[in-house]
């Protein structure tokens, strides 16, 4: 695995000097939101987090991140609600949303789907292709959308 | 005088005939008033014995009844079970796996040769705890009922050639040849994309694991609307006799050394499970001591049901 471990070193070297995108990470559990904030970080990112749902809507009000990383089982308000909620907000429609859920059930992909979620990351994350999946729904957004 | 005898006698012999007669009635009609009591005993027990009979037959459907809707009921929570479990189990996998595999790209910092081969060992742990997860799920879901297969197009050739990469640091290990042939018309399959990467991943982690020497030979042709995917491997075979257990649940046929090689033995029962869904089927050949080969035939679009 070292020939690929530096890749992302690499890309966010790149891109971030001048602008950073700026990332919400709602999730309730301590490690996983440590895990995630951390290999964003170290990619460049700057990491937003929220610890439930309701928080998570407010902190995407408030800071407008560029793409959002929704855990769907979340004290308060689930994921899916969120999502939805989200959804219904005009200045925050076109936000990319990515699930990232250790929900594996027959399904279950295809219900974030119809909440609203742009993509789709099952946990355990794998972190070697874990920043490309992330990367991949800025991607489209900064194709499709009108810049940040 | 002796007339008036005669028909004194003869009154007389009429009377005891009469009187016996009467008592013969009596004692018929007694006999048969006994009868009649022990008649209606019998017909009032049979009748107690109709109504118990009833009573216990009315509880035995109540009792079933009853035991199927335990059995459904336990039947969801199981299935609530498992969903939970899956998710429970997958939540410190997320941390296991994740921070090992940060530690491993060197993200935190630089490792020496040491914690780069421990970390890999927990690395490959975790996964397989992960791979073993999955299975479970996966025959759980399919003996409920429940597995829903997807379709999308994608691209098969793709599809293989990522499995191919996958494995091939195995095989290399290993020192075996890992040979790939896909014909030139094979492109797009409309079928779960997930799902047949995880069909060809598994046959060709099996021939991976129970080869020891020699080739792997993986190919694929399209035949009368079908992909025809075939993993052939040099390594120790199956019996005749143990050919129909392998795709049997839980069946990790005893190779001789018990357990030499790990797995649920989940795999294969899946894989044909999954093709079923699919509209597709499986079948192997295999030699003992020589080589075992497994067939795939998938509906190139989608299946007809």
């Amino acid at each position: 695995m070292a020939a690929g471990d530096y890749v992302y070193g690499i890309h966010t070297g790149e891109r971030e000097s001048d602008m950073k995108s700026r990332i919400l990470v709602i999730e309730d559990n301590e490690q996983n939101l440590y895990l995630v904030k951390f290999i964003l970080e170290k990619n460049g990112y700057e990491v937003c987090e929220a610890r439930d749902g309701r928080e998570g809507i407010e902190m995407a009000e408030k800071i407008k991140p560029d793409l959002i990383l929704l855990d769907i089982q979340l004290p308060v308000m689930d994921g899916y609600a969120v999502a939805r909620t989200l959804r219904t907000k005009p200045d925050l429609a076109t936000v990319p949303i990515v699930a990232v859920t250790s929900y594996a059930m027959a399904g279950d992909r295809e219900k974030t789907i119809a909440a609203g979620c742009n993509g789709y990351i099952e946990k355990p994350i794998n972190p070697d292709t874990f920043m490309q999946q992330v990367e991949q729904q800025l991607c489209l957004r900064a194709d499709g959308g009108e810049g940040k | 005088m002796l007339m008036a005898l005669l028909i004194f006698a003869a009154q007389a012999a009429l009377i005891a005939a009469l009187f016996f007669n009467l008592v013969r009635r009596r004692r018929t009609e007694r006999v048969l008033m006994v009868k009649e009591q022990e008649l209606q005993k019998h017909r009032d027990h049979l009748e107690a014995l109709v109504e118990e009979r009833t009573q216990q037959l009315r509880m035995s459907n109540m009792e079933m009844m009853q035991a199927k809707e335990h059995a459904e009921a336990a039947d969801q929570m199981k299935s609530a079970f498992l969903a939970t479990m899956s998710h429970e189990l997958r939540t410190p996998l997320n941390s296991i796996i994740g921070f090992t595999g940060i530690l491993l790209q060197g993200l935190v910092g630089p490792l020496n040769d040491e914690q780069r081969k421990q970390l890999q060992m927990v690395r490959t742990s975790a996964n397989h705890l992960l791979a073993l997860i999955s299975d479970i799920l996966d025959i759980s879901e399919i003996e409920a009922g429940k597995l829903q297969i997807s379709r999308e197009n994608f691209d098969l050739r793709a599809a293989i050639d990522k499995i191919v990469q996958t494995c091939r640091p195995l095989t290399e290990k290993k020192g075996l040849r890992l040979e790939v042939a896909i014909a030139p018309e094979v492109g797009e399959l409309y079928s779960d994309a997930r799902r047949v990467e995880q069909i060809i991943l598994n046959l060709l982690s099996n021939a991976v694991k129970f080869t020891d020497a020699g080739s792997i030979n993986i190919s694929c042709v399209a035949a009368d609307g079908n992909y025809i995917i075939r993993v052939a491997d040099t390594g120790i075979g199956v019996k005749k006799e143990n050919i129909d257990e392998m795709f049997k649940p839980f069946r990790q046929i005893d190779t001789g050394i018990n357990r030499m090689y790990e797995g649920t033995g989940l795999g294969l029962s899946i894989c044909k499970k999954l093709l079923e869904l699919m509209g597709g089927d499986i079948r192997v050949e295999s030699e003992w001591q020589r080589g075992t080969t497994f067939t795939v035939s998938i509906p190139a679009k989608g299946s007809q049901t």
